[in-house]
């Protein structure tokens, strides 16, 4: 008797006092749990700060985990009546519903989401049947929305769920799994700062997992709102007229032209007004988890790459628009001057017959000075001046067409940029190297690069930017996409300032000599007359039509207006789109309406320069 | 000494430290179930069956148990009507699969197995008290436990291990009180031991050659259908065909050895019930402020666990201070037994004394994992007016002992 006592009180005195410590801990342990609640992510806004991306209340459902078994005759099985239930009620597969229900990539005692943006049938029938559906919750769960559609879908990229890579690169206080980053674009470029601080819930459970009472709670900080650059009224009128470009190059019998992008900037700020690309892409389609139909869609072939941004991403020989970087240079280097002409009989022989080129207009375009070559987009005259170059030595044009940014990152800030390729001795060296024959740099590589073509690779942003150049006083400003930052109360943290990127260092009276030349282009009797025939204000600008082995030609036309007082560039490129005058142009035209608050008229032209 | 005389039936040790028990238990079950569906009603209940309680204690109190002495044949047919009533058609009801408690009309009276502890203490006293304090012939040892095997086996059969327990212990402390000799506890000790490893060894070879239990081969198919998940339902139900000892028995057993072998299952409890125990440190967190209780994590929490919501709120404090009552209780009954006028006054009280010497035992010891888990409330403590009715009415028939002592005139 005395014995059992004695034991009894030995064991107790084990226990509590000298081991009470440790089950203290575990007793806490078993009680308290923390569950994260996520951040609603910034918007994003144009710069006159109307919603580009915003966020919207849907109602998701989540299954509390301690409601996923059931205890049935002592024994804890999978409450599969439940999952039944929902998989009915939210028109799901059961087993989608039980993968989600089970999912061991949220915190053990978070409630899992098994589905986001319910019907409301669903979310009614929910709530009216508690009994049916014990543990499981309904609540807002803010997602992405895109208040204008596929507007600037490329500038503003898409959400996904975060990659292993990238929990693993955040550290232990970064991302968790489950987190909704952004995957393209604007999005991901300033992840950071539209990214808000998740709270944190520490809850008092009982047995069952269930929260009795908060013991603490770090409320959620929202993310901070970017304010980008673009104007949405000028990006809807941009994107529509790419849409036309494409339409008159499908009535022009180029049945081919299926893709096209198109920017506009400020050429004093670097600001892009307006950036676009197609075909483009629904961001919403990445909210709830994607078909498989969906993505097959989104990547393939015949889908001619929708998620790709061409402004940026998209390489492409800039043909005779190049003129204007050749011209300049030729002049900066004194190898020419305005008044130096040059015979076009339609076919260059100076490099010997053997080497003879055409011109694109095969009869000829007679004596031309600096002036009309420009406006006529008269290749004689810039072989000519290519040839200069070659034998002058040195690789003036080449250093010169990097002076304005080609061949590098303009520094704009959205990820996937391309830098394109500025050809040069060094590069098609290492580019042959399995072809000695072929390493060599020659005259007709020069040549070809005067005119735009042969290996320069450049993308319609390159080519704004350098026009902007010219517009600018020879300055290329930093393109940028973000204005400003604000942060949730709406106060701003974070302005953008305008920087230069590239100097070209080109003397005033070259770019007025230029400058005149590019006014003349669509002038009367320049090759994008026709595009900007009757346009109230003056554009100076250049007309393209670049040669792609195998594929129709691309359209392109890229300029400056007011060209008086110069405030912005535009690029447009159409591929397969046939002519610069007559396709791209006219799209340009309308931009620049939009741009300038003048009207937007959809012209059509005829132009059969290169 | 005018005021003493006329109190003289009473033992004022005996009657405070159950009076004691009894609010420190009253104090207990309120706080385990103060946070509890419908808890204020199981607490009410716990008051009502001290009450009730009251009317055993004073009947069994003023009856003079010497006129039981003779009566071992009818008291031995009562106990085994009492074990088997539950069984009857008509009076028996069900709850939680065993047959345990006497119904009319679905409403539960009590349960039959806690009076048959009384009554069995009653007729064992009886027949050992036959043979004056010396138990040694075979004959009269056969005799002796042909009677206890009565109530023992009917009990077992129901079956319930943990009441077969107490009437062993209940047994055994009234041998040692009654004179049987000491190799007799050493052959009955060796005997029972092998009983045991001949039960489990039957049961093995009886479920291998009838495929019954984990030799079933339906249990195998859905032991490897449920993909090695031994807890899974219809994995356990195959089990329960096992033929002697059921697979619940044995999970507990090895859970004992081995809590770690199920932290979700039977090991479970067991672990709850030590950290609450474990965390209540030296003064524990104070009454209703436990949160292993409160929170559920302890199972039967106001029953079988009570001990584990006293050692979580009141700490090893109220540990020892509960340890000292029984030891007062216990203390004061065997001076009872010792002071009684005839040796089956003296049978009772120690029969008395051993039920609640196991019980504490078996219930602190498996809150704190120093025994196996089994369904055995806390004496005065638990929550159960079964239980409560039947300490209550023991408690009755120490005092009768008490009052009808050596010394005292009158009787």
């Amino acid at each position: 008797m005395l014995c059992v006592l004695g034991v009894l009180l030995a064991k107790l005195w084990s226990m509590q006092v000298l081991h009470g410590e440790d089950y203290a801990k575990a007793a806490v342990a078993n009680r308290v749990s923390s569950y994260t609640v996520s951040a609603p992510r910034g918007r994003i806004l144009d710069r006159k700060g109307r919603l580009l991306v915003a966020n919207k209340s849907t109602m998701a459902v989540y299954v509390d985990p301690a409601f996923s078994y059931v205890t049935s005759s002592g024994k804890r099985v999978k409450n599969s009546g439940l999952f039944e239930r929902l998989a009915t009620v939210l028109g799901m597969p059961e087993t989608d519903v039980e993968k989600k229900a089970f999912s061991v990539k949220e915190q053990a005692l978070a409630p899992r989401m098994v589905a986001i943006s319910a019907s409301e049938q669903a979310v009614a029938y929910i709530s009216e049947h508690p009994d049916l559906f014990k543990g499981v919750d309904v609540r807002p769960e803010p997602i992405r929305r895109y208040p204008k559609g596929t507007l600037a879908a490329h500038v503003l990229g898409y959400t996904g769920e975060v990659s292993e890579d990238q929990i693993a690169a955040s550290g232990p206080n970064g991302y968790k799994y489950g987190d909704i980053v952004g995957k393209a674009g604007a999005e991901e470029e300033f992840e950071k700062v539209l990214q808000g601080d998740r709270g944190e819930r520490v809850v008092e459970i009982d047995a069952q997992g269930r929260p009795q009472r908060v013991l603490s709670n770090t409320e959620p900080t929202p993310g901070h709102d970017v304010v980008l650059t673009i104007d949405s009224k000028v990006q809807a009128v941009t994107e529509h007229a790419l849409a036309q470009a494409l339409d008159d190059a499908h009535k022009a019998k180029f049945s081919n032209a299926h893709a096209g992008a198109a920017v506009a900037i400020d050429v004093h700020t670097g600001d892009v007004i307006a950036m676009a690309s197609v075909p483009a892409y629904d961001p919403s389609m990445f909210l709830n988890g994607m078909t498989d139909k969906q993505w097959a869609s989104l990547t393939a072939t015949a889908s001619n790459d929708p998620l790709t941004n061409r402004a940026i991403s998209g390489l492409y020989p800039s043909a005779s628009t190049f003129k204007a970087m050749t011209g300049l240079g030729a002049l900066q280097n004194h190898l020419i001057t305005p008044n130096t002409t040059v015979d076009c009989v339609g076919r260059w022989t100076e490099m010997g017959k053997p080497w003879a080129k055409w011109c694109w207009n095969h009869a000829g375009h007679g004596i031309e000075d600096f002036h009309t070559a420009v406006r006529d987009s008269c290749d004689s005259y810039f072989y000519h001046v290519g040839y200069l170059f070659y034998k002058d030595g040195g690789e003036k044009l080449q250093k010169y067409a990097r002076r304005f940014g080609f061949g590098e990152h303009s520094g704009l800030d959205l990820p996937g940029e391309l830098s394109g390729r500025v050809p040069d001795a060094a590069w098609k060296l290492s580019y042959f190297q399995n072809y000695p024959e072929l390493q060599k740099w020659q005259p007709g590589d020069e040549v070809n690069l005067a005119i735009g073509q042969g290996d320069l690779l450049v993308t319609p942003l390159q080519l704004a930017d350098a026009y902007a150049g010219i517009a600018n006083g020879g300055k290329v400003m930093t393109p940028h996409i973000m204005e400003r930052v604000l942060a949730p109360d709406g106060k701003t943290v974070l302005s953008y300032k305008p920087k230069v990127a590239f100097d070209s260092k080109t003397s005033a009276s070259n770019l007025a000599t230029m400058k005149s030349a590019l006014v003349a282009v669509t002038q009367q009797g320049g090759t994008g007359y026709g595009a900007f025939a009757g346009f109230p204000v003056k554009v100076a600008g250049k007309t393209g039509t670049a040669q792609v082995a195998g594929k129709d030609d691309y359209a392109w036309f890229v300029g400056f207006a007011p060209a008086d007082k110069p405030k912005y560039a535009v690029a447009v490129l159409v591929e397969q789109g046939g002519h610069g005058g007559s396709i791209a142009g006219p799209a340009a035209r309308q931009i620049f309406g939009a741009l300038l608050g003048e009207k937007i008229t959809h012209v059509s032209a005829t132009d059969t320069s290169r | 000494m005018n005021e003493r005389r006329r109190l003289w039936f009473v033992n004022w040790p005996l009657v405070a430290v159950g009076a004691a028990l009894l609010v420190m238990g009253c104090l207990m079950v309120q706080s385990a179930t103060s946070g509890m569906k419908g808890g204020s009603g199981l607490y009410a209940r716990q008051l009502l069956g001290i009450a009730i309680g009251m009317v055993p204690l004073v009947v069994a109190w003023g009856f003079d148990y010497r006129k039981l002495e003779g009566w071992v044949g009818p008291l031995v047919v009562l106990d085994a009507l009492l074990i088997i009533s539950p069984r009857l058609p008509g009076i028996g009801a069900r709850v939680n699969g065993a047959a345990s408690w006497l119904a009319v009309g679905g409403f539960r009276l009590f349960q039959p197995s806690e009076p048959a502890k009384l009554v069995t203490i009653v007729a064992i006293a009886a027949i050992i008290a036959s043979y004056k304090g010396v138990i040694d012939k075979p004959r009269d040892v056969a005799r002796i436990l042909s009677i206890i095997a009565i109530p023992l086996v009917l009990i077992l059969a129901q079956p319930d291990l943990g009441t077969g327990m107490v009437f062993l212990a209940i047994s055994a402390g009234m041998l040692l009180i009654g004179g049987l000799s000491p190799r007799w506890f050493i052959i009955l000790g060796l005997s029972g031991a092998l009983l045991v490893v001949t039960v489990f060894g039957l049961n093995e070879v009886l479920n291998k050659t009838l495929q019954r239990g984990p030799y079933n081969p339906a249990y195998v198919a859905a032991v490897k259908a449920a993909k090695g998940d031994t807890s899974a339902s219809t994995v356990q139900s195959i089990a329960d065909t096992s033929v002697l000892v059921k697979q619940y028995q044995m999970n507990r057993l090895l859970v004992f050895v081995d809590a770690s072998r199920d932290p979700k299952g039977a090991g479970y409890n067991l672990e709850q019930s030590k950290i609450a125990i474990g965390s209540g440190q030296l003064t524990g967190a104070g009454l209703r402020s436990g949160t292993q209780s409160n929170l559920r994590f302890l199972p039967e929490q106001h029953t079988d666990f009570i001990f584990s919501v006293t050692g979580e709120e009141l700490g090893f404090l109220g540990g020892v201070l509960l340890l000292g009552l029984y030891l007062v209780l216990l203390v004061v009954s065997l001076e009872i037994s010792a002071q009684s006028r005839d040796l089956f006054g003296s049978l009772i009280v120690a029969g008395i004394m051993s039920m609640w010497t196991f019980q504490i035992l078996e219930n602190m010891g498996m809150t704190m994992g120093l025994m196996p888990i089994t369904g055995i409330p806390l004496p005065f403590m638990s929550f159960g007016s079964s239980f409560m009715v039947t300490n209550l009415m023991a408690m009755g028939m120490v005092l009768s002992v008490w009052t009808r002592r050596r010394g005292v005139p009158g009787y």
